[in-house]
């Protein structure tokens, strides 16, 4: 993570090669270590759609681009937050075409436009050497007491 | 993960139901089916999510997209959710505007098309 992460270390730390068919499993680990982490259920679906949104934004980049290098993804634990921060290595030009099919709406924008609105404090950057850079946190609610939490939604989109 | 879909005739509507995780991986099988309901002339469908674990945003562009195709015949395409962390993906992109939202299949088939 970045400066602003603080000195909290890594908890966890993912690499798996850019195919979309691992991402249930990502979201499987994702949650699995943020319900350990103390999360609440909302909060772990939010950080499970954000990550699987991220990665497979990754996803669909690196296979355009035909580079099979590993997404890694960190997991981490801060005392009042969690955080994910994702790495990939393709080209910063590979945003490419759409995914939407014909007549279907642009999903890889809606999905950055999810991630923004779930989570907290999104960046993005570009790595040394080429590659992308996604990081966010979500405060840390505990069990039980998220159900409040949708009067903090920002509005609609559209 | 798998995408598991079943559907059945109920009077002038198809309902299909689904259940599973809808992500970028899973999307194209329902894409798949909604264009072989449409094909096969079914231009009022129910999609029951009540059995969905996870939705992503290719699964809405899905969603959106049969709904684009029914309407290309005058048609309908409504859905059953019942489950806060599928509605507020519908709720935060803004798309429960778009999508007639019901409590129950009965509660969808017996809605006024619009």
């Amino acid at each position: 993570m970045d400066a602003d992460a603080g000195a909290a270390p890594a908890t966890v730390r993912l690499a798996f090669p850019p195919e979309a068919r691992l991402l249930g499993t990502l979201r499987l680990v994702v949650g699995i270590v943020a319900r350990k982490a103390g999360m609440g259920e909302e909060g772990i679906e939010d950080l499970k759609v954000a990550v699987s949104e991220t990665c497979a934004v990754a996803v669909g980049d690196l296979n355009r681009a035909g580079v099979p290098d590993p997404i890694e993804v960190d997991l981490v634990e801060a005392p009042d937050r969690f955080g994910i921060e994702v790495r990939d290595r393709a080209p910063s030009a590979s945003g490419g075409p759409a995914n939407a099919a014909d007549g279907e709406v642009d999903d890889r924008e809606l999905g950055l436009a999810l991630v923004g609105a779930l989570v907290d404090d999104l960046k993005t950057s570009t790595l040394d050497g080429g590659g992308n850079r996604t990081s966010f946190w979500l405060r840390r609610v505990p069990q039980g007491l998220g159900a409040d939490a949708l009067d903090d939604l920002p509005p609609p989109l559209t | 993960m798998d995408l598991d879909l079943n559907v059945r005739k109920d009077g002038d509507h198809s309902v299909l139901e689904v259940a599973g995780e809808i992500d970028v991986y899973t999307a194209p099988k329902l894409r798949e089916q909604l264009i072989e309901l449409v094909s096969d002339g079914s231009y009022h469908i129910v999609v029951d999510l009540e059995k969905v674990d996870f939705l992503d945003s290719t699964g809405l562009g899905v969603l959106v997209g049969g709904l684009k195709r029914v309407r290309n015949h005058d048609g309908s395409l409504q859905l059953v959710c019942t489950q806060e962390k599928i509605l507020k993906i519908f709720r935060i992109t803004g798309l429960t505007k778009v999508f007639p939202i019901h409590g129950s299949v009965g509660d969808a088939i017996s809605a006024p098309a619009e």
